[in-house]
């Protein structure tokens, strides 16, 4: 009755070999894995949108630099950051704010965050220096919203290292009041994602931020230094594994352009076990009062839920969006928010590592959510490390698509696992209308099917001709600009919303619209993808319908409705007030 | 464990003590007087068992109604080795005075030594009415073990207290049940009282230490095995368990060093090699323990379990090709061994070849229709495959995993695929079974436990929600601590150094 390490062996092969592929082979970033489901025969329908990356020609030809070319010394090169839609000229032309990060062995001159000026021709200026917006360090990601409510949209970056809040001047300028609003860090911290909200309800933007590992250069793990540090045998950067994890942050907004850190007493300091990324923040139960949902990296994402009070529970595990769906970590990454059932309840869209599915959350309007990535098909792709993120109707049929980038973070495992490429396409997965989705590539365009290594990704219709294009962060690339040259005559609305009571942004709003005998919902958010920020014109295709119908819950609890709106245009909702003159629109 | 010599030994004791018992008109026989047994106790006395059988025959003619005629009959005979006859007078005497207490235990005995299950009655009998008797304990305990019955073995064997402290045997009987019972701090209280029978036999170090390493006391396991370590030529065995202790102790350069050392005592032993691959598979050190499997099957090329084991090292490279080769050969070595076929399945699976990895499991599947590990891997893929309930697929995945639950039961991957299976099929009740006999099996089955708060949640019994959440959620924290400990390490080629940074 000796039991060796032989009888140990054998169990864990035995064992290994009856449980799931993944645990006798995971390892490295995250152990969870699921393998493609098998794909169905093409459903032979045309699909309308069709992207071409116009980046360059627009005039976004600067690269976003992002750690080394070649290969990552440490995961803070690998992660990227993200980017914008912004009107901070409330001209009523999307702007485009995109964030930078730098090398390791010091920062090249073109390394800055930039804003460029939309001049509504198709083409941008780089107005950064202008707009005092220049800043060279490690970004991540970026939230929209108009914090002190004077009507023009702040930016809040974060970083590894300080955050930074601009304020929009609303002249064309911005300044960093970071110190000055409170929002200084007593030490380096690596924040992630951000969002602002309203989590009291008092019509001043609260800030969230989620923060990604406790790290620092000098004591951080090398390539091959431990098992962290390895990927299917190649020595790459270590992490998140291995490394400890961020604490995540509430500021409450005093209404006079400062903030409170109340992250301890508001139950969100409590999660310490997570690598927070990317966050969303959205009346998830309709309780009339915003949620948080984090995506974390190889640890359960969390969702916390809005107490009422001041104080939130996280009940991530309990509502089934904290892990997969045999109940292990993934590593979440971006996150896409909409209703791709028209049901009338946001459902969410997380996208995860390589080897892995991207997962699709259905919510029952109570926030409690079922895993569907099996029955949506959704499931068929798992070759990608897939980062932003929409759930966006891309060819105005009145049924919100899935889009994703995607980009490896080891570029060196490709020289010796090829399979592994470092840049890869991007993917639509069209909505077949049957709560099912369609992968498409090649089908959805050049700028959809060209290999990008990949991060953030916007959605927001730069050219105002009544789609949905997308602006995409490619490591120490050129950014894209995915410009939706959409066929046929789907007709559409944009909805803007503008609050009173509110907060002046309305984020954290639900728009349902109704048409075709379907509702579809959407939030005004202040980030969603993979650490970006959308066009907050609430994007609905209406497919063949003409009739539409909306109704506004707003963050105050104000719910308005208004028949039978004007299609194909842009449609200024003022809170209380009803619809409103555009700004700057010119209806196409 | 077949025999217990010591017990027979107890069990002579104790019938002494009845025939002393009944020398002494003790009030085992209250009733007793001036009476036909004198003389048969007598002869008892002076071990004359002749005598003793003749007088009671005698005596039973004129009073063949009396227990304690037919109780010293049947010692007499039992001290001559007529056990058939002994059995017959005490179950006579029995039959006249059923609480004769000494026609029990001689009985019991005799029943006992014949291994026959009519010594438990008699043995329960006899504790009604003396139930703190250590040796009655002792004997149905060692019954019950004989029955496989370990629950009621090992409260026996607690009742029997000391009187174990002279029985190595039962001893070993009683860790065993606890083992079995899991309760392996016990376990090892009661081989620590073995070893103090017999501080001398290496073999008691070596049990002892293996029970602490299931205990999770890899320390106390080294503490155990320093004085087999210490002499001159410890042997690979020794130093095998030395090395797991090591490396469950964290202590894995160690551990290492140690099955370095076993190795060159026994090159050709292959139980050495996969523990190193072992290790190297835990601190993800594939291409080390690639090499050092690649030597063991120079000298030995047809140990099939190298070949397996090599073959998932090279999974983890991604060197699907490699692995795939591996496992055929391991197949082709020993058709019978399912590991390999399904560890080939699970290649495929891993190139993300689903259709390749089905078709590797159903051929041998062909073979072998009854293999459980087949079956859950035949479940398992068309699951991932992403079989639609009501399609054929889900049918046959939903059989398979049935099957292979049935076949064996204490697999918990195929309970939990068959789980997954009836959430899909919205059987949630079917689904928190499933997950609950999962656990039982393995209380550290994360995903069974993930799996019954969903279906809980679905069938909206929250009960037990906040206590399985903190349950997930320390699972969740052991796990990590383990891996962080996992993680310390990593094992590098002697002649290659410089590649740790």
């Amino acid at each position: 009755m000796i039991y060796t390490r032989r009888a140990f062996m054998g169990f864990s092969l035995g064992s290994a070999v009856a449980m799931t592929a993944e645990r006798m082979f995971g390892q490295g970033v995250v152990a969870h894995q699921a393998k493609p489901l098998a794909r169905p025969a093409p459903s032979g329908r045309p699909f309308h949108a069709h992207f071409v990356d116009v980046g360059k020609a627009a005039g976004l030809r600067a690269p976003t630099i992002y750690g080394g070319l070649e290969s990552k010394r440490y995961i803070l090169e690998s992660t990227g950051c993200g980017c914008a839609f912004i009107d901070y000229d409330n001209d009523g032309w999307m702007d485009i704010f995109l964030l930078c990060g730098t090398r390791l062995e010091g920062a090249p001159a073109e390394a800055t965050n930039r804003l460029y000026k939309n001049n509504r021709d198709g083409t941008f200026t780089d107005v950064t220096e202008k707009a005092g917006l220049r800043a060279v360090g490690w970004a991540s990601g970026v939230c929209i919203g108009d914090y002190n409510n004077d009507g023009f949209e702040d930016i809040f970056c974060t970083y590894f290292g300080q955050n930074i809040l601009y304020r929009n001047n609303g002249d064309g300028t911005f300044t960093d009041v970071t110190k000055a609003a409170g929002l200084l860090n007593e030490q380096t911290r690596w924040g992630a994602g951000c969002s602002f909200f309203d989590y009291n309800r008092d019509g001043h933007l609260d800030l969230f931020v989620s923060n990604y590992i406790r790290f620092s250069i000098e004591h951080a793990p090398v390539p091959g230094a431990n098992t962290n540090c390895n990927w299917k045998g190649v020595p790459v950067e270590c992490g998140p594994r291995g490394l400890p994890t961020g604490r995540h942050s509430l500021y409450k907004n005093n209404g006079d352009g400062t903030f409170t850190d109340v992250s301890q007493q508001a139950g969100i300091a409590q999660a310490t076990t997570c690598y927070g990324m990317t966050v969303v923040a959205a009346d998830l139960d309709e309780d009339g009062w915003p949620d948080i949902y984090v995506a974390c990296d190889s640890t359960p994402s969390l969702l916390f839920m809005n107490n009422h009070d001041g104080t939130f529970r996280e009940e991530g595990v309990l509502r089934g969006v904290a892990l997969s769906d045999d109940g292990e970590e993934q590593a979440g990454m971006g996150i896409g928010v909409g209703d791709y059932d028209l049901d009338g309840h946001l459902d969410l869209f997380k996208t995860h590592f390589a080897d892995d599915a991207n997962v699709l959350y259905h919510n029952d309007g109570k926030g409690n959510f079922d895993d569907v990535t099996r029955t949506s098909r959704v499931g068929v792709e798992t070759r990608y490390i897939c980062w932003g993120a929409g759930m966006v109707d891309l060819d105005n049929d009145g049924h919100p698509d899935l889009f994703m980038v995607t980009g490896n973070v080891y570029p060196e495992v490709e020289r010796t696992l090829p399979q592994y490429a470092n840049k890869t396409p991007r993917a639509v997965f069209r909505n077949l209308g049957n709560n099912t989705f369609e992968e498409l590539v090649e089908a959805a365009g050049p700028g959809v099917a060209e290999a990008h290594c990949s991060r953030g990704c916007a959605f927001g219709d730069f050219d105002n001709d009544g789609d949905v294009d997308m602006l995409i962060i490619n490591l120490n690339e050129t950014p894209s600009l995915l410009r939706n040259d959409i066929q046929g005559k789907q007709n559409w609305i944009k909805v803007k919303l503008e609050g009173v009571k509110s907060n002046r942004s309305a984020i954290g709003a639900r728009v349902l619209a109704h048409y075709g005998g379907k509702t579809q919902v959407q939030s005004v958010l202040s980030q969603s993808s993979f650490y970006s920020s959308n066009d907050p014109r609430l994007h609905f295709g209406l497919g063949a319908n003409t009739l539409v119908s909306v109704d506004v819950h707003w963050p105050s609890g104000l719910v308005e409705s208004f028949k039978h709106l004007p299609i194909n245009q842009l449609v200024t909702l003022r809170e209380g007030v009803g619809v409103v003159k555009n700004r700057g629109w010119s209806n196409t | 464990m077949k025999r217990f010599p010591e017990l027979s030994m107890m069990i002579r004791r104790i019938l002494a003590l009845a025939g002393l018992l009944l020398a002494c008109r003790s009030s085992v026989f209250p009733e007793a007087t001036q009476s036909p047994t004198e003389p048969v106790t007598s002869a008892l006395r002076a071990r004359d068992y002749d005598k003793a059988v003749e007088l009671s025959r005698a005596a039973l003619e004129t009073s063949p109604e009396n227990a304690q005629l037919w109780t010293l009959q049947g010692i007499a005979f039992a001290s001559k080795g007529d056990n058939k006859d002994a059995l017959a007078a005490f179950q006579r005497a029995l039959k006249i005075s059923p609480n004769t207490i000494a026609a029990l235990a001689g009985a019991a005995q005799i029943e006992y030594q014949a291994n026959s299950t009519a010594a438990v009655p008699l043995l329960n009998h006899l504790l009604q009415l003396r139930p703190e008797e250590p040796t009655a304990h002792a004997m149905l305990a060692v019954m019950e073990y004989r029955r496989g019955n370990c629950a009621a073995a090992t409260s026996h064997f607690a009742k029997a207290g000391e009187l174990l402290d002279s029985q190595v045997d039962a001893l070993h009987a009683y860790a065993t049940c606890l083992v079995k019972l899991k309760r392996m701090d016990e376990a090892v209280t009661t081989f620590q009282r073995a070893l103090a029978l017999r501080p001398q036999d290496p073999r008691e170090h070596l049990v002892l230490a293996s029970i602490q390493l299931m205990a999770k006391r890899p320390q106390d396991a080294l503490a155990t095995l320093e004085p087999l370590l210490q002499v001159k030529d410890v042997d690979a065995d020794t130093l095998q368990l030395a090395s797991t202790a090591y490396e469950d102790a964290g202590d894995t350069p160690q551990a290492v060093s140690t099955l370095r050392q076993a190795l060159l005592l026994a090159p050709r032993n292959i139980s050495l090699y996969l523990d190193f691959a072992n290790i190297c598979f835990t601190h993800e050190s594939f291409q080390v323990g690639i090499d050092v499997i690649t030597e063991g099957l120079s000298l030995e090329p047809k140990a099939d379990d190298l070949y397996v084991a090599r073959g998932v090292l090279y999974v983890q490279l991604a060197q699907y090709d490699k692995a795939e080769a591996d496992f055929e050969r391991a197949y082709e070595l020993n058709p019978n061994q399912s590991l390999s076929t399904a560890a080939q399945g699970l290649a495929a699976v891993q190139a993300n070849d689903l259709d390749h990895a089905l078709e590797s499991v159903q051929t041998k599947l062909a073979r072998k229709p009854n293999d459980p590990l087949l079956l859950y891997l035949q479940a398992d893929v068309l699951s991932q495959k992403g079989a639609e309930p009501g399609s054929p697929e889900f049918r046959l995945a939903m059989q398979s995993a049935k099957r292979a639950v049935a076949l064996q039961p204490t697999l918990p991957a195929a309970r939990s695929v068959l789980a997954k299976l009836y959430m899909q099929t919205g059987q949630y009740q079917e689904a928190i079974e499933q997950c609950r006999k999962a656990l039982a099996i393995d209380p550290k089955d994360q995903t069974a436990v993930y799996r019954l708060i969903q279906a809980l949640r679905k069938t909206g019994d929250k009960k037990e929600l906040p206590e399985l959440l903190q349950r997930l959620a320390q699972l969740r924290e052991q796990a990590t601590k383990e891996e962080k400990e996992h993680y310390r390490y990593k094992l590098f080629e002697e002649d290659t150094p410089t590649k740790q940074p």
